[in-house]
Parts: structure tokens; sequence; C-alpha cells
């Protein structure tokens, strides 16, 4: 096991580093202004079984949890995901263990809608950039109650408060991340805290196996490229380090963070066709010498869906200040009720056209449709539902030959990423919501089951009646002039004049 | 008024004029809003297309369910972006042909005037909802052409062109099935100019009615009819595969796309497509929903009413089939539209106004009433499904019945003036017809709505 505790802070809030305590198993400060990450690596043999059965039958499993709450991101932890849970998933060639995945999914995270990788996920397109993985999903998860359980049960012991209170700790988490790949051939588990004043007591957990445990305390620099981002501050690794070793490095990085921000909602009223408005503070790119575009990318659950079709009109797509629907997942069923779909929903990444050279706030228009859904009780034929807040972010070509190696702080897999070649930069707006959650809320209407008690015997009757009135005119029509034409009785009844 | 209606070149200028006026404004409404004034319809058969023309399956494109005939019939509008708009002016033309064919029906078998026929014609040629729907590219209009163009290979004894064109329906929309057993039965040897039989006790055991029945045309009609059919599923089915019969056809079985329509099955629909599985004992109400209809479209109504009137039959059987259907919305009303020019005429609806009057009223009245439910869930977002949109739908539901009552009254009753005196009928005056029709007069003008 191997662990690694970074605390981020701005530069301002930066600390002389002989206040802190270090002793052979730990390190302390009375108080730190600081967001924190902790990314612990666990090997194969460390893990419960179940879990490892899953993890042998996988090439690549990224799970990606991101609070409804919202936070913010500190250099170099900037990318976004929509608030809920997304996996990202490559089965291992060949194995057909992949049913496990849903139940486990199930029993870590608590009552998700998945049933397995074939009915519940998507396919993403891997064709064009190699590092995506195969499959998505996500489910919308307000808190990561259950997976505390999970691992209080499954890999604290039972007397290590340490481990039970970092595990309990994880409530105040806004992200949090579970990597494996076949590559690495280990489980990586980080969590980013934001930022709070609090003391810091680090202590390294009295195992027999071997561990390692290091601690950073870093704050940004301005780097040198647009391409890279530069930190600075101490890195102690306790057990080994009796002070902290100053540090001071640079990498190039995807993901960036940006000055402007968003808001999202529906307009009213939202009807059966919603429209998500988009509303972002200012039309500036990041950066003046590069080719910059604007993207937003949707993450909707299965009782919304975009029309591909109806967003490919210039005319239509200008006017909601689109410039084009870039990616869809697909299928995407137009018409069936959301009941009737096991699939978790779809994806998409849509390019903005911001208005030319200005500063002031603008808005983006993104036509929705709404799926029936299930009839309910109770509620006056509503069904308030939400989705969670799209993320926008400005896509730059990074330089000619600019490499983005692994580094420290990368991530990778984020469902949008892959849609994008390999040397481009994406610089992140930070939603600010209006309702305090990353979530954009939407009452559906629906069939009321309080009043609908008389439709089955009411439409019966009505179409018996109906076609009783019909069948009753053309008995008429029978006993007066059967099924002939008609003719021999009118000629008949001349005779008979 | 009774200038243009006497000149055949005015009343066809103006439908054309009127079609042409739309078309020119559709492209000018694409060009200039995003609102589309393109039905959406038309992306699907032209994106359908084009699949079609890089060699691909047109099912590629989600939601076409249609047959690849209409795709290829499209594929000029994958030639440029001028030829996009080529299947408007198809389905355009197909509208003019048919009010042509119309008015060869009326003369020859209604033998009515020449202004007379235009008049009616012109329920079709003139109508705004029709050139409308043509030009936003529904193909809904084209089915028009080839099922009045079935009634005029009929009516006119083309017996082989008309059971082509009856197999081609079929194959292109299901629906025009139901006119094989009013047409197989409407062509008796009355029909046939062949005497009958001479002695009165002999075609009364069953089988020489069989035999009777058995006649060359009738034959002919059901082969060349089913030839087609099969060649042209079979030939699709070489060709596409099981996507053909998904969407073509079985789509139409398993669909549960139940958005709100006209159809007063459709709360039922919804309540029922929510609930998972409920007990294997009870029967689904929704799934019986196809014998009254049936019943009513491709039985009693042809067998009691197709020898009377044909066209007027059609009419009926259509009107029931759609009243009737699980699915209904108001591109279907046009399947019925194109046989009005032949009913009109004998109805009561016309020679009474304040019946016709009060069933186009409560026609249109009830739609209103669904549009104006269907707008607030649709738009406001308010549940309007019970008791708003339910209610409503049954009440449109009432009113088509009704109406359909009395067009089988109707075509019960216009059949004899139109064979006794068939010379009279363009100057005869309507409420004479009405007492005639009505037979020994017993039956008063105010008894509006009650089948007699």
């Amino acid at each position: 096991m191997r662990q690694r505790i970074t605390y981020l802070q701005d530069p301002q809030n930066a600390v002389d580093p002989s206040t802190l305590q270090i002793t052979k198993d730990s390190i302390s400060r009375k108080d730190l202004k600081a967001a924190r990450e902790e990314r612990i690596t666990f090997g194969f043999d460390e893990l419960p079984q179940e879990l490892y059965r899953v993890l042998k039958a996988s090439h690549e499993l990224h799970i990606r949890w991101v609070s409804e709450i919202p936070y913010e991101s500190i250099t170099p932890l900037v990318s976004r995901l929509s608030p809920g849970i997304h996996v990202f998933y490559t089965p291992q060639r060949g194995s057909n263990a992949s049913d496990l995945l849903c139940p486990l999914l199930k029993k870590v995270f608590g009552e998700i809608d998945c049933m397995s990788p074939e009915e519940s996920f998507t396919t993403l397109p891997t064709e064009r950039f190699s590092h995506s993985t195969a499959a998505q999903y996500y489910s919308p998860l307000s808190s990561l109650g259950d997976l505390q359980t999970y691992l209080s049960h499954k890999l604290c012991p039972a007397s290590d408060n340490a481990c039970h209170s970092r595990v309990s700790s994880l409530s105040a988490a806004s992200t949090l991340d579970v990597s494996f790949d076949t590559i690495s051939h280990a489980l990586t588990l980080s969590a980013f805290f934001p930022s709070t004043t609090s003391a810091v007591s680090i202590s390294k957990p009295a195992t027999s196996s071997p561990s390692r445990l290091e601690v950073g305390i870093l704050s940004f620099e301005t780097p040198l490229e647009p391409e890279e981002l530069s930190l600075s501050g101490f890195l102690t690794v306790v057990g080994e380090d009796t002070k902290p070793s100053p540090t001071l490095f640079s990498f190039p990085s995807r993901h960036h963070p940006s000055t402007s921000f968003f808001t999202s909602d529906f307009l009213l009223p939202t009807g059966l066709h919603p429209t998500l408005s988009l509303s972002i503070s200012d039309a500036t790119p990041p950066l003046d010498d590069r080719k910059c575009t604007l993207h937003t990318h949707l993450t909707l659950p299965r009782q919304l869906f975009i029309d591909k079709y109806q967003l490919s009109d210039p005319l239509f797509l200008s006017s909601k200040n689109i410039s084009a629907l870039h990616y869809i997942s697909s299928p995407v069923d137009l018409e069936a009720p959301a009941y009737t779909l096991k699939t978790w929903g779809s994806s998409a990444l849509l390019e903005l056209s911001p208005p030319s050279s200005s500063s002031k706030e603008w808005t983006a228009e993104i036509p929705l449709h709404l799926r029936y859904l299930p009839p309910n009780y109770g509620q006056a034929g509503k069904k308030e539902t939400q989705i969670p807040y799209p993320i926008l972010f400005w896509a730059c070509t990074a330089d000619e030959g600019s490499k983005f190696g692994v580094n420290p702080f990368d991530r990778v897999n984020l469902g949008y990423d892959g849609l994008f070649g390999p040397r481009t930069l994406f610089f992140h707006l930070s939603p600010k919501p209006e309702g305090g959650k990353l979530v954009c809320p939407l009452s559906v209407p629906v069939l009321d089951l309080d009043r609908s008690g008389l439709v089955e015997v009411g439409t019966a009757a009505v179409v018996a009646l109906g076609f009783a009135w019909v069948v009753w005119c053309l008995v008429g029509v029978w006993r007066r002039s059967g099924f002939g034409s008609g003719k021999e009785r009118v000629e008949g009844e001349k005779k008979a004049n | 008024m009774s200038k243009f209606f006497s000149s055949p070149f005015l009343v066809f200028s103006s439908a054309i004029a009127l079609r042409i006026g739309l078309f020119f404004y559709g492209l000018w409404q694409d060009a200039n809003s995003p609102m589309k004034y393109t039905d959406i319809d038309y992306y699907v058969f032209t994106d359908a297309a084009r699949f079609t023309a890089h060699g691909h399956s047109p099912y590629d494109r989600e939601t076409y369910r249609y047959t690849p005939l209409l795709a290829w019939m499209l594929l000029p509008t994958t030639w440029s972006s001028t030829w996009f708009s080529f299947g408007k002016v198809l389905f355009a033309v197909g509208d003019i042909v048919a009010g042509w064919l119309i008015i060869m029906v009326l003369r020859s078998s209604n033998k009515m005037s020449m202004e007379r026929a235009l008049k009616f014609a012109s329920i079709w040629l003139l109508n705004p909802m029709v050139a409308t729907i043509s030009t936003r590219g529904s193909s809904e209009g084209l089915l028009g052409v080839i099922v009045v163009a079935l009634l005029w290979a009929i009516t006119q004894k083309k017996i082989v062109l008309a059971g082509f064109l009856l197999g081609f329906g079929v194959h292109f929309k299901i629906y025009p099935f139901i006119y094989a057993p009013s047409i197989i039965w409407w062509l008796d040897d009355e029909q046939l100019g062949r005497s009958k039989p001479a002695k009165e006790g002999e075609g009364s055991d069953l089988v020489s009615l069989v035999k009777n029945f058995i006649n060359g045309p009738r034959i002919t009609l059901t082969i060349s009819s089913l030839l087609t059919f099969l060649s042209l599923n079979t030939l699709m089915y070489i060709i596409y595969d099981y996507p053909f019969l998904q969407h073509t056809y079985l789509h139409h079985v398993t669909r549960i796309d139940h958005r709100h329509n006209f159809s007063p099955y459709n709360t039922l629909l919804y309540l029922s497509s929510s609930i998972p599985d409920p007990s294997p004992t009870a029967i689904k109400l929704e799934s019986l929903a196809f014998i009254p209809q049936l019943f009513l479209s491709a039985v009693a109504l042809p067998i009691l009413l197709a020898k009377k009137d044909l066209a007027s039959t059609m009419l009926a059987q259509t009107f029931a089939f759609v009243a009737f259907n699980k699915v209904c919305t108001s591109q279907y009303f046009l399947w019925y539209t194109i046989f009005l020019p032949f009913y009109l005429p004998t109805s009561t609806l016309l020679s009474r106004p304040y019946l016709g009057l009060s069933a186009a009223g409560l026609w249109i009245l009830t739609q209103a009433l669904w549009l104006q439910q269907g707008y607030q869930l649709e738009f406001l977002g308010n549940s309007t499904f019970v008791p708003g949109l339910w209610v409503s739908s049954l009440l449109f539901f009432g009113v088509n019945v009704w109406i359909l009552g009395i067009i089988c009254s109707d075509i019960e009753a216009g059949t004899a003036p139109v064979i006794t005196k068939p010379e009279q009928r363009p100057l005869r005056k309507k409420k004479e017809v009405k007492v005639k029709a009505k037979g020994k007069g017993k039956v008063s003008v105010l008894d509006i709505g009650i089948c007699r």
C-alpha cells in the first residue's frame, strides 16, 4: 500500500516548513489552510476477493464520483465532471465475468440502476483515440455513505481507529476516483477535499506489510509555458525524512483552470421539451495565440435526451448560440418512454458559439426532450427530477511537439477527453449554481394515478358504446337493404307503385 | 364562382398555384427562420435516401419506418441542394394527379357534370391542409394518389392494374388492405355487367353461391394484388433483411411510444405500458383493440355497404380504421379526406346543412379541446393526461363514431337515386334527394344524427 497526501495551497497561504512537526512516523501542524488530495494505491493482494475478481476481468476500470455540492477546484486538480457516479470500463478481452461488475457497484455504492454492462452501459468511440475506454455508465449519486460503510467493513481492521476516521472523513470529499488498469496492476483510490483550515496530523499506519506514505505541501507558481503547470513547496516521506525537502517542478498538463464561470438551469415553463440554458460570464478565450473553442459536455440520465437530427440545421443552431453537436452516445431512442429503456442515458458534446469580442455575460440554449415517466400517486401528476450540472471548458490546441506524459496529478478517461486529439488543452469553467447544488431540477408532467381510476373502465365503455352504435346502424342497413346494391329493392318498389 | 368551377383550367391552375406558392414560401421560411416549414419526416426520408445513395440501408436512419421504395423514389434529393426539394414537388404532383383522378371517377361512375365534379374535387385540390401537408414534405398525400388510382382502376374494370395498386398500397402503408374485402365484394356480376342467374332457385345452395362468388375478376384481383405485395416484400427482404420487416411492419405491432395523440386508447396505453408485467392471467384490454377496428373496417362495412357505393364505403372504412386505431394523428385524417368528394354529393351532411354544420363543428370543437389540453401538457408542462386529454380524446371518438353512423345510413340511402335516375343528378334539388333517399318519407328533417 502506498499513500500520497498532497496539500494544495494558494500562494499567499504558503507556510514556513519549519512550523511542521516531523517525527519518525508522523507529521503534524496546528493548522493549515489548504485543499487536499489523498491517494492510496493498493496491490492486488490487499483487496477483498470480490473486488479482485471484477478487476481481474477488467482491462480498464475508472469509477469517478463527484459531489452535488459545489466546490472550488485548485491547480492542478482542475478537471471537472458532472456530479454523480461515472463508470468507464473496458472488459478484459475474452472475459465473461463482466456480469459481476454491476452487482459489485450496487454493493459498494448503493442502489444504482445498473443491470449489466451489456444492457446498462453505452459504448464510447474507441476508434479515434486509443486512450478511451469501451463503455460508459452514469448514475446520480448524492453521497458516498454506502461506500464508507463498505470500506469500513472490508478494508479497515476492526481495531484500526485511524482507518475508520479516514473513511468517515470521506463525507467531506468533493470527488473520488477509483482507477484500475491492467498495465499498472494496481488499484488507485484518490479523493479530493476542498480548501479548509484544519489541523494536520498524519501518522503512518502500523502494518506489517511494506507501505509508503508521502506528504506534500504545494502551491502553484506562474508557469513559463501555457501548456505547463508549475508547483513549489515541500515533500516529506514519513518515516524516511526527518525534515521536509523543498521542491519546485513544472509539467505539461491537459487540464487548466479558467477564470470564467457559468450558471445552468431550465427555462420555464419546461413542458415536454425543456430548454437548458447556460449563462456564461464572458466570451474571452483563455489563450489569445491559440485556436480555442468553447464546449459543453452533457450527461443526460435517460429521462431526457437530445435529438441529434434537430441539431443539424445551422440556422436553428445559431439561434441557440450553438456551433455544432460534435458527439452523442448512440443509439438514442427518440420515442421510447423512460421506463422501457435499460441504458443509463446519453452523453453529448456540443460546441458553443460565443459572441465575438465580448466580455459581457451571454447565454446558450440546449434544446432537450423529455420521455414519458412512470405514472405516480399523490404528486398531482408531477414528477420532480433533475439532471446533473453540465461541464463547460475551452478546448485549445497545444503547441506542436508538446507531450502530455503521465504527470502526478493527471486524470484521463473523463468521457470527453477521448473525443479530442491528444494535443488538446482543457480550460475548465467553474459552475456557480443558483440553487446551491450542482443539479438542474425540473418538474415533469406524468399520469396522475389518483385520478386515473376510471381510465380502463371508461375507455372500454366508450369504445364499446361507439362500436355498438355503428353496429346498430349497420344492422338497420342490413335489415332494410341487405348486402346487395339496393337496386333490386328500388326496382321492386317501383313495380309495386 | 360558378364560372370558376366550370373551367378545369382555372381550378387546376389555382390548385397548382396554391402549391407553388406554399412550396416557395416553405423554401423562404427554411432559409430564414430557425423554425422550419419542412416536416420532420421529410428529413427522415431524405436522410434515408442519402443512406441508400451511399449503398447503405435506409433503416440506418433512426425512425425510418417506411418501405425502401420511398427512399429510392427520393434518391434525386441527394443529387444537390436544389434537388433536395424534389420530394415535395413529387408529393405535390401526386396531389394534383389524385385530384384529376377524383374528377375522372366522379365523371364516369357518378355521372357528374364537369362543373359539379370540379366543385367536389376541389375539396381535395384546393384544400389548404392537403396542399400544406404535401409541400411540407409529408408522404401521406402519396397514399392519396395510390388509393384514388386504385378506385379509378377498379371502376374502370382495369383489374390487373387495380390489383397491382392494392398490393403496392398495402406494401407502402399497410392500412389499404381494408379496401381488399370491399373491392372483392363489390366486384360481382352486377358490376361486371353479366346477367344474373336466370332462375330464382338456382343460386341458393352453398356450392353454387361459392361458385357464383368466385368469378374471374375476383381471382385476377386477388392474385395480382397478392403477387405485387409478396414480390415487393420478398425483394425488400432480400435486399434489406430483417430491419425491413422490423421497421416497416413489426414496429406497428410492438411499438410502445404512445406519446399523446387523438386515439381513445392513448391514456390507457400509457397506463398499461408503465405497469411491469401484470398477472399473466389478466387480459390486457388494449390487446383487444384491433377487434372492433378490424371488424368494422375490414368486415362489416365492406359486406353491408360496398355494393351500394364503393367509394363512400372506402371512406367509411378508412374513417372507422382511423377512429378506432391505437394511434391517431392529424395526418391520418388525410387518408379519408381523399374520399370526401365521392361521399358528400349524396350526403345528408350537405343536404341538411344543420346536420352537416353540427358534425363539422363538433369534429373541430372536440379536436380543438384536445389540442388545447395537449398544448397545456406539451408546452406548459401541466399534467393534463386525466381528465383533460383522456376525456377530450373520448369525446372526439364519440363524434367520429356518430359521423360514421351517419355515413353508413347515407350510403344505404344514397344509392337509390344514383342508379334510378342518373341523368337527373346534376339538376335535382337536394331536398328531393333526401326525401327520395329516405324512402317513404317517414323520416323528418329534424331527426338529426339518428341512424335509421
